[in-house]
């Protein structure tokens, strides 16, 4: 039953009190981080990437465009220009700039309502504040996307290298950036994997690098 | 008036011939009556008197609505059962009124118009027989169109039509009634329709919804008293849930929510909110929240500047003199009562834009604002802007409709009619000046330094042709228009173009930016920079290299309101560590708008 139920189930899972998500729920991502992510991000899992940045809202946008609630938390300097533009719908985007001492409890509340929450500790979370909201996202079938360390991520995404084009010495403007991302984790994931992807592209969406253009040119002459 | 329903009840009217008919046209009634009652007219009696005869008609039922001296109706279904039917009552009504030394006739009739009538048309049958003292016209139950029909229609109370239905060959009720309503509605209007209703022995206006047989309202004490707005906003909304279940059991919707406040001390503040049927739950809450708001801080007003009191709730009228700073004595009590129910047809609207906040979604960020507060929630709304912090506004979960309404719109209250909703925490609070209209780029030609290219500067591609033309760009005449998305979608020649910054700093972080020989960059009134920049430090970090730089994008601000203008110029830069960076030089000190990465 569970493979049928797996199979069955539609990308975004249905949500019921009493319902455990089944293993196989994922939440879709964008198809220049299927490379990265294959499948998508499995629901009840912390994914985390290592700064706050637009790679944190690219892993996000997939399932925003999918219809996904979304909810950034502890993320004042959150971008909405930028969300928009690599592909999350701002329309379904809740903000908790400042969600206080109390962030965990609030965390546990939105993981509730939302399927995706973005989230930016405050301070370092404390083991059983982990265990508490991993708790909380294997029962209701969310996934969190943490711009940070934590200890226990399903996925760990860096951007270990990145280029801006367009840009010079007094003249041009920033067009785009090539960035070099690594992920790895657990399960899997396990196996360290890289890309290079725009990250933002010329249109401010995230694409993914032609192995070519990777591979030498100078990125400035692209712009 | 007793004819309500669309078979109106029956009515019996007394009517005492001669009386000075005041407040009815006189050809109406007196015109027909005149031929009347010998003896009992040469009385006269005077309009005081007619008090005698409506104290005799109470006799037989308390409930006597004087029509106008010389005639008045009662209900006749109660009053004819107990007597014995509607002729012996009319009979004993007869006797009784003429025992007092006033002839009278009487009409029953379905509804007051027919009632009426037939209580003038009842002398004629008898009008020889001098010793009556009264005349009774009874038409039977369901024959009131038939009775009214051959009347003329100039019985109709409405001098417009009495004149133009002859004109066009309708000359009896019967005719009229006879027209097919829609076409009367279409010609006539509503005194047409209700003429038209009338003359088919139907009453006034089409079967009112009934009023609500239980009571819908609902309400919660607070024991011990409540001296926080959070957990009386929080109890209001599910109290407002039940209140909504419950009229939604009835099919009914209700115009407006009356909330009432309960203090301590016995004081009541009650306010009357718009709701249409349309309000969600939480939004009821959001109402009570302010309401609580407005009488919480009645001298709220002198804080900010301009800009930012525009956000703020109005204060009512009749709020001033309460001059507390808390709730006196706690809150003890909510209640919110529907008002001016109506059927509901079932127009559930989204009001939150495009995505529709589910209920799931509403639960969870309304748990959080109970935890911390109302302005903690937000959803981002696009606004207008050049910079990247001014193109979002950031409103409240749950107001109105979450796109910011225009002031004057979308009423909210009937005293705070578009109020702008209290605690909006909006990052372009302070942008929201009369329109921003631009100079940008007015120095943009000599900007340029070491000769490059400048290949797709944003003052070029933005189309910014009004170089130093004030008024050419922007709407200067709409004030606090904030959060307008239309607003968004205009040309904001100079805006950062894209790709968009994903670190937008609510507040601009302090830098300092050098250039080689270590002394700060500097820009010229004229756009010209003193030095490339070589090097920077954000926010007291330390100093990274610039590997590539670009600007100056000048851009003059509001220059018309002198609080909130301003004069910048922004570059991007790029630093050694490969982050790039939005950063504007103002008044000769240098900020961090934003960060791309």
């Amino acid at each position: 039953m569970g493979a049928e139920t797996a199979s069955l189930t539609s990308l975004l899972p249905r949500r019921h009190d009493e319902d455990v998500v089944p293993d196989g729920a994922r939440l879709p991502v964008l198809p220049a981080l299927r490379g990265l992510l294959p499948g998508g991000l499995q629901c009840g899992t912390v994914v985390a990437v290592g700064h706050w940045g637009l790679l944190c809202l690219a892993v996000a946008a997939g399932a925003s465009a999918a219809g996904a609630w979304c909810a950034a938390v502890g993320l004042p300097q959150l971008g909405v220009a930028a969300a928009a533009a690599a592909g999350l719908d701002p329309g379904r985007l809740l903000l908790i700039p400042d969600p206080g001492a109390g962030w965990p409890q609030v965390v546990a509340s939105l993981i509730d309502g939302c399927e995706l929450v973005l989230l930016r500790p405050p301070g370092q979370p404390s083991a059983q504040v982990r265990t508490r909201l991993a708790a909380t996202l294997r029962r209701r079938g969310g996934v969190l996307v943490v711009a940070g360390g934590w200890d226990g991520a399903q996925a760990r995404l860096l951007v270990v290298r990145q280029e801006w084009a367009g840009i010079g010495t007094g003249h041009g403007r920033l067009r785009a950036r090539r960035v070099q991302v690594t992920v790895d984790g657990r399960g899997a994931a396990a196996r360290l994997r890289t890309e290079w992807l725009w990250l933002p592209g010329p249109d401010g969406s995230v694409g993914a690098v032609d192995q070519i253009t990777a591979s030498g040119q100078d990125m400035r002459d692209t712009g | 008036m007793t004819a309500a329903g669309d078979l109106p009840e029956r009515v019996l009217v007394v009517r005492c011939p001669g009386w000075p008919a005041v407040g009815r046209e006189p050809e109406t009634v007196g015109g027909e009556a005149a031929p009347g009652s010998g003896e009992v007219r040469d009385t006269g009696p005077q309009a005081p008197e007619f008090g005698q005869v409506v104290s005799v008609v109470e006799g037989f039922c308390p409930r006597v609505e004087v029509l106008h001296p010389g005639a008045c109706a009662i209900g006749a279904r109660g009053p004819a059962r107990y007597f014995g039917g509607e002729g012996a009552l009319a009979a004993k009504i007869i006797e009784a009124v003429a025992s007092g030394g006033f002839a009278c006739q009487v009409g029953i009739a379905d509804g007051l118009f027919a009632a009426f009538l037939a209580a003038e048309h009842a002398q004629r049958p008898r009008d020889t027989r001098r010793a009556q003292p009264g005349a009774v016209m009874r038409v039977p139950p369901g024959r009131t169109r038939a009775f009214l029909a051959p009347l003329p229609v100039s019985v109709l109370d409405s001098p417009d039509l009495t004149d133009l239905l002859p004109r066009l060959g309708i000359r009896t009720l019967g005719e009229f009634a006879s027209l097919p309503a829609a076409e009367v509605a279409n010609r006539f209007g509503t005194p047409g329709v209700v003429a038209h209703r009338l003359a088919r022995g139907l009453g006034r206006r089409p079967l009112a919804p009934r009023p609500p047989s239980a009571d819908l309202s609902v309400g919660q004490e607070f024991d011990p008293p409540v001296r926080l707005a959070e957990p009386v906003v929080f109890a209001a909304k599910a109290l407002a849930e039940r209140m909504h279940n419950g009229l939604a059991a009835s099919g009914l919707a209700c115009v407006r929510v009356q909330v009432q406040v309960v203090c301590g001390n016995g004081q009541e503040i009650t306010r009357l909110w718009r709701h249409d049927g349309l309000l969600s739950a939480l939004a009821v809450a959001e109402r009570v929240r302010w309401q609580l708001a407005s009488c919480q801080a009645p001298q709220a007003a002198p804080t900010a500047d301009g800009n930012q009191t525009a956000v703020q709730i109005p204060v009512p009228m009749g709020a001033g003199e309460r001059t507390t700073d808390d709730y006196p004595g706690g809150i003890t009590m909510l209640s919110l009562i529907p008002d001016q129910l109506v059927r509901d047809h079932g127009q559930q609207l989204g009001l939150w834009g495009d995505a529709v906040v589910s209920d799931r979604v509403a639960r969870a960020a309304v748990r959080v604002q109970a935890m911390l507060g109302h302005g903690a929630v937000t959803r981002p709304v696009p606004a207008g802007g050049r910079s990247p912090a001014e193109q979002v506004t950031l409103v409240p979960l749950g107001d109105t409709n979450d796109r910011v309404p225009s002031p004057g719109g979308a009423g909210n209250s009937d005293r705070t009619s578009g109020a702008g909703n209290p605690g909006r925490t909006g990052r372009t609070a302070g942008a929201g000046g009369p329109g921003r209209t631009g100079r940008t780029g007015g120095a943009a030609g000599q900007g340029r330094t070491g000769g490059a290219a400048g290949q797709g500067r944003p003052g070029r591609t933005g189309g910014a042709a009004g170089q130093g033309r004030p008024g050419r760009t922007g709407d200067p005449g709409r004030p606090g228009g904030m959060g307008d998305p239309d607003r968004a979608a205009r040309p904001w020649p100079g805006r950062i173009p894209a790709p968009f910054p994903a670190t937008v700093y609510p507040a601009p972080l302090p830098a300092r930016i050098a250039d080689e020989s270590g002394v700060t960059v500097a820009v010229s009134g004229r756009g010209l920079v003193s030095a490339p920049p070589a090097r920077m430090s954000a926010d007291g970090a330390p100093w990274l290299a610039v590997t590539a730089w670009t600007g100056p994008w000048p851009v003059t601000e509001r220059w018309w309101h002198p609080r909130t203008a301003r004069r910048r110029a922004r570059f991007q830069l790029v630093t050694e560590d490969g982050a790039a960076w939005l950063v504007a030089v103002q008044d000769g000190g240098w900020l961090i708008e934003a960060r791309y990465d």
